[in-house]
């Protein structure tokens, strides 16, 4: 095919102010890690707190995490995400909704209820894991920490979380890495993250093939450093004597 | 020390505790053995309340264990609890999976744990291993810990569930040698077993349990020689012939 | 480590899109294969888009589309040739066209200098100015007002690129909103967390003309720049350029553009029977006039 080749185009200005394409890239860059790490905090301390709900005696509190993970599992992120940018603002006190559709900075408001969404998004999918790992550890752990005199919190603290989180350390990764790739969701609602502006570039240059390249290398090469920070995690963590962590 | 007064306990349809009554004074050792099912377990748990019951009354040292009102978490603090497996917590080394409740619990400091943890250690003859973690011990090692791990919260009674029965039989015997130790220093114990010469040893007195009911009690001498309730014989028969 | 990614990438996307080389010019594979593909979009009101058929677009562009098929027809002989359809979105139009998936688009896409590097542009077939909508109680007339405020663009579009240049070089202050598509970009403006919203002259009647109370809003403001769309088809293929061009010229000369103009920008349009009401521009009356392929900078 007879495609125009042209690797240098990062380097050209993309014709607004002084900025060259590669700046672009490095902004969306910032903007999908702010996303995406802020929404994973997040994610990680609802979900735990969901998991651990889901896991304790009685009926009320297990049934209200179950309802969260069944709501926030089944609807689209897509549609989530409209939901938090468009719908629900519409219902907060007319002050605060002129303040975050009128006052705040379009980019900040954007980021606020991405963030939101991909939080609680995730955080479904975190309690899922991290109820999975509790339910994997053997019954007796529970009993020897209630045997001498722990509460329920202090089982949790420091006997069943310590073990479960290690147990769901793979599945916990690729949920990291998810949220790396969805915070690409952003872009629909005008936050200029890495996936929003490797389309700009595309559209502005004509050098598709190009931008999405660079996206993907940037992709990947995040990816594999986040793999990576895991892994050596994970290895930190093991516990002497056993192969793969606690079971 | 503990006092059964008609206590029930159901799953579901099965009845597994029928009106148990039973005292251990203090600095008492009483092995309470019966065939598999017949609700020995059930029995050991309900005295700190990791199973509950549905009728009756359990008093431990003057406390009603089924009164709501009552601190579980205290009462537990005070009651030893020793599983068939262990049970350690994996993640923590030795030292740390017996000064954790006391640190946390008790609210001790760091040091003053560390130096009891390992006179403990001592006493169960694996001060050497202190920084091992519990992947890293044989059964018999790790049940040993257990046992410190339960005696570093300064308990006013110790309470065993077969605690030799997931043991190679290599190990058994330094296992029952540090529970004589203990019921020779005068803790109260209660320990469901069937060990026959642990119990004959060491016991004070022998309970039979089957089907949720105590059908014989009485010192080891007696009940070993001259059991009076036909289950009993029986189980003794089974006991010291397992290969008919 | 830039060589070999160099390398392996372009090594994935050739074999992504490995399309026999395209030694021959496009009639002589429309002639060969008896298939003419068309490139439409789905929702580039009243140009190029899915109504009530969702296998067959309508739209001005798409009229002067089958313009030029009747002249292919003629020229190859070929009456019964066979009309494909495939469906672009701005971000596939232009790789679609080069490896030979799609022969002809004609949607609304500007005829710019970037695009010029990878495709052939057609004569223009249209001609708009980039403008403003706003609601009439705003108060905004025209750029100047939109100092420090919220205005929305389509991410994408010319506009966003003007609207950022304006930004940064008269220090406006605006936040720039880039919506994902015309439709979400008016919904920024209708919950108002945008004043205005910066597009095509034409596209802008277009959502007007969908809006619960098109009295409501108004189109305003001094066109930033002018854009001229084009038909796009592949580069160095004088042959098949040349019947491209003719069929659109003919349409001028005739007097047949005024017919199709009225029809889809003059009277109510499938399929919701919205009239834009948008009458035919001096710059667009020159253009039929004068045909050219040239963007808009260029002239």
């Amino acid at each position: 095919m007879n495609y125009n080749w042209d690797w240098n185009i990062f380097f050209k200005s993309t014709g607004i102010g002084s900025e060259i394409y590669l700046d672009w890239f490095i902004s969306g860059l910032g903007w999908t890690i702010a996303v995406a790490l802020v929404a994973w905090i997040a994610a990680l301390a609802i979900g735990s707190v969901l998991g651990v709900m889901r896991t304790l005696p009685g009926k009320v509190l297990p049934a209200i995490a179950t309802a969260y993970v069944e709501l926030f599992r089944n609807v689209p992120l897509l549609v989530q995400l409209f939901m938090w940018y468009f719908v629900v603002p519409d219902y907060l006190p007319e002050a605060t909704q002129i303040w975050f559709k009128q006052e705040l900075n379009p980019a900040t408001s954007a980021y606020i209820s991405v963030v939101v969404c991909l939080a609680l998004f995730t955080a479904a999918r975190v309690c899922e894991q991290v109820r999975t790992g509790i339910q994997a550890l053997p019954r007796g752990q529970s009993a020897a920490a209630l045997a001498v005199g722990f509460s329920i919190g202090q089982t949790y603290r420091y006997v069943l979380l310590p073990q479960a989180f290690r147990v769901i350390i793979p599945p916990l990764t690729s949920e990291f890495l998810n949220i790396f790739k969805n915070s690409s969701v952003a872009s629909l609602i005008g936050l200029m993250e890495l996936l929003a502006q490797t389309k700009q570039t595309a559209e502005f240059s004509a050098n598709i093939f190009e931008a999405f390249t660079l996206a993907t290398v940037i992709y990947f090469v995040l990816n594999m450093s986040l793999m990576t920070l895991m892994n050596l995690i994970e290895k930190k963590v093991r516990i002497p004597g056993m192969m793969g962590g606690a079971k | 020390m503990i006092r059964f007064n008609n206590v029930h306990k159901w799953f579901k349809d099965l009845h597994v505790l029928n009106g148990i009554d039973l005292q251990v004074a203090q600095g008492e050792v009483v092995v309470v053995c019966g065939p598999s099912g017949s609700g020995k377990s059930t029995m050991i748990r309900t005295v700190n309340q990791l199973e509950s019951i549905n009728e009756g009354e359990i008093w431990v040292d003057g406390k009603n264990v089924a009164d709501p009102k009552t601190d579980l978490n205290a009462l537990r603090a005070e009651v030893g609890f020793v599983f068939q497996h262990f049970n350690l917590y994996p993640h923590l080394s030795v030292v740390d999976n017996i000064t954790l409740s006391p640190i946390k619990v008790k609210g001790m400091d760091k040091a003053a744990a560390d130096k009891q943890a390992v006179a403990l250690l001592e006493r169960v003859g694996l001060a050497h291993k202190k920084d091992a973690f519990p992947a890293q011990l044989s059964g018999g090692q790790q049940q040993r810990v257990a046992i410190a791990r339960g005696l570093a919260m300064e308990p006013r009674v110790m309470l065993f569930d077969e605690p030799t029965s997931a043991l190679d039989p290599e190990m058994i015997g330094e296992v029952l040698k540090v529970m004589k130790d203990l019921a020779e220093s005068g803790m109260t114990m209660m320990v469901v077993t069937h060990e026959m010469g642990f119990a004959r040893e060491v016991a004070d007195r022998v309970v039979f349990i089957d089907h949720g009911k105590i059908v014989e009690q009485a010192p080891p001498e007696a009940f070993f020689k001259n059991p009076q309730h036909e289950r009993a014989q029986q189980f003794l028969r089974q006991l010291l012939t397992p290969m008919s | 480590m830039r060589l070999t990614t160099r390398l392996l990438t372009t090594a994935v996307i050739a074999s992504a899109f490995a399309a026999p080389a395209m030694a021959e010019g496009t009639l002589d594979k429309i002639k060969s294969s008896g298939v003419i593909v068309l490139g439409h979009r789905d929702a580039s009101i009243p140009f190029s888009y899915l109504a009530n058929d969702p296998s067959k677009p309508i739209g001005y562009s798409h009229d002067l589309q089958l313009k030029v098929v009747e002249a292919v027809k003629k020229q190859l002989k070929m009456p019964n040739l066979q009309v494909r359809y495939n469906l672009v979105t701005s971000q596939t139009r232009i790789p679609l066209v080069q490896n030979g998936t799609v022969d002809l688009e004609c949607g609304s896409t500007t005829n710019n200098l970037e695009r010029q590097k990878q495709v052939t542009f057609s004569v223009g077939i249209f001609e708009i100015g980039t403008r403003l909508m706003a609601a009439k109680t705003s108060g905004v007339k025209d750029f100047p007002d939109l100092k420090g405020k919220n205005v929305v663009t389509t991410a994408g579009t010319t506009s966003e690129r003007l609207l950022k240049a304006m930004n940064a070089e008269k220090q406006m202050g605006m936040n720039i909103i880039s919506a994902k598509d015309h439709g979400e970009s008016f919904l920024m403006l209708e919950s108002g967390r945008a004043v205005a919203f910066m597009m095509d002259d034409a596209l802008l009647y277009g959502e007007m003309a969908k809006a619960k109370n098109p009295g409501n809003w108004v189109v305003t403001g001094k066109p930033q720049s002018f854009e001229i769309y084009g038909c796009m088809l592949r580069k160095e293929d004088p042959a098949f350029k040349k019947v491209v061009d003719d069929a659109i010229k003919a349409t001028y000369k005739s007097g047949e553009i005024n017919k199709i103009y009225s029809k889809w920008f003059m009277s109510p349009v499938p399929p919701k029977g919205l009239n834009l009401n948008f009458p035919m521009s001096d710059e667009f009356k020159e253009l039929v006039a004068k045909p050219n392929d040239k963007s808009a900078e260029q002239m």
